[in-house]
């Protein structure tokens, strides 16, 4: 039995993710390279033999999914429950705590000028988003971030898969500097939160508050 | 109010009124009236735009209060950034243009929407590819499947024992059914007086509507629950036997000629 055969058979038992790490449970005499390399053989060897299915990378992890242009097919068959799509008020609040992250209701609310705790709660209800601290201002207010399942409900292999803000079509960019030094920071706090499995720690967060906090009252 | 739209924008007044719940709030509301005339966001002509928001709020429902204090709170801010912009100035060039928070705020709603545009996609994208177990096994059966086991003899004799409705003629008549239940526990309890078993049918002889037949298995299910006493069946589509049930207790029997079902 050689690697690639050993991380096939962990992948095709599996209906989840699984990182190299977890797949390098499998043998003591693995390694997470070893798993890496293995991924990529298995990888090319989907795509050369255009097989039905792929190795994606999805919420840090890998798993073997259908390729889209199946889904005609497999959709006509009696189907396990999938979560709905979200509403525009629900992927407006995601898409603040997806980069802003860790946040609090304030600053969304600030941000997105409506009252958004019922679309926060429907969203923890869900499971996207999660309390992963608390700020320092006036009753620790509760901060917010994105979840593992967020990453596998829009298919992002991280948080580096959003949409970077240069890539928007949006105007600002050369005539306000100070949207300049925003977006930079926002790059900091997603590139920090790249391991989510690692919830920041409370002091952490409390920094990322502060310097939000200084954004938005600016 | 001289209200100009760009074309193929907002008309009448009442349109505002339909429309106002269209919008997720007041910055979407800001976006839409700037982004359909053309506006310069780095140079919004805040008088003509708080006009026009406020005319387009005139239509909020005043008992909800939430969302109508959010578009006010907007309002309020409009009408004070066109306040400051009336105000001479002192002279200090670095005095920031009172509608840079407010263009700040309208950017990065702009973007964070375009964002969530964008995550939609994502969402659809990866709603067509799917995990072992998308299809789930074959449901269990809840009930073993009972072969059955007829013959034509018990086929014909089924179907001459039905009765053919006689068919009908003139107006149906409806009239209120006089069957108790209660009658139907009498029968039942006194079919039983002297022996421990009775069969269905047996209860049913003698009457000819199909009711007699329903409110006897009522009044049997009836006692079944108070314990009095049990059915049987020796397999599917057989006789049903009304049991006695020997360890029921004395007395419980009293109120059921209370449960007078409505006839």
């Amino acid at each position: 039995m050689n690697t690639p055969q050993i991380v096939e058979a962990v992948l095709f038992a599996s209906d989840a993710p699984l990182t190299p790490d977890e797949i390098a449970r499998a043998d003591e005499r693995l390694d997470e390279d070893q798993v890496e390399e293995a991924l990529q053989i298995l990888k090319a060897e989907y795509d050369d033999a255009h097989r039905a299915f792929h190795l994606t990378e999805i919420a840090e992890g890998y798993q073997i999914l259908t390729r889209p242009e199946f889904a005609p097919y497999l959709e006509r068959f009696d189907n396990v429950h999938r979560p709905n799509r979200l509403s525009g008020p629900s992927l407006e609040t995601l898409a603040i705590i997806a980069y802003r992250q860790p946040i609090g209701r304030i600053e969304i609310e600030y941000i997105r000028g409506v009252n958004s705790s019922g679309v926060i709660r429907t969203l923890q209800d869900r499971s996207l988003i999660d309390i992963v601290g608390r700020g320092n201002g006036l009753g620790r207010p509760l901060l917010y971030g994105t979840t593992q399942r967020f990453q596998e409900h829009f298919g992002f292999g991280s948080l580096d898969d959003l949409p970077r803000p240069d890539e928007l079509p949006i105007i600002l960019k050369d005539r306000m500097p100070l949207q300049e030094s925003e977006r930079s920071s926002d790059q900091e706090k997603i590139s920090e939160k790249q391991g989510l499995g690692e919830r920041p720690a409370d002091e952490e967060a409390d920094n990322h508050v502060n310097e939000a906090s200084q954004d938005s009252g600016a | 109010m001289d209200l100009r739209f760009a074309e193929g924008a907002i008309v009448r007044d009442d349109f505002f009124l339909v429309e106002i719940d269209r919008f997720q709030g007041p910055l979407d509301l800001l976006l839409h009236l700037i982004r359909t005339q053309d506006i310069d966001v780095f140079d919004i002509p805040v008088a003509r735009i708080t006009d026009q928001f406020l005319q387009v709020i005139k239509g909020l429902d005043a008992e909800d209060l939430d969302s109508a204090g959010e578009f006010l709170e907007t309002a309020a801010t409009l009408i004070r950034i066109k306040a400051q912009m009336l105000l001479p100035h002192e002279g200090d060039d670095d005095d920031e243009d009172p509608r840079a928070q407010l263009v700040r705020r309208l950017l990065e709603y702009e973007q964070i929407r375009e964002i969530s545009q964008r995550m939609r996609s994502a969402e659809a994208d990866r709603a067509r590819r799917f995990s072992k177990g998308f299809i789930p096994a074959r449901p269990k059966r809840l009930h073993q499947e009972m072969p059955l086991e007829t013959t034509w003899a018990d086929v014909l004799s089924a179907a001459l024992s039905v009765e053919m409705p006689a068919p009908r003629q003139g107006l149906p008549r409806i009239t209120a059914r006089t069957i108790s239940m209660q009658d139907k526990v009498v029968l039942i309890l006194d079919s039983l007086q002297d022996r421990s078993g009775v069969e269905f049918s047996h209860l049913l002889k003698g009457f000819g509507d199909t009711m007699h037949g329903v409110m006897t298995f009522l009044a049997g299910l009836e006692l079944t629950r108070q314990r009095v006493l049990f059915l049987r069946q020796s397999q599917p589509f057989s006789e049903l036997w009304f049991y006695r049930n020997e360890e029921a207790e004395e007395g419980v029997t009293e109120d059921i000629g209370r449960i007078e079902v409505d006839t």
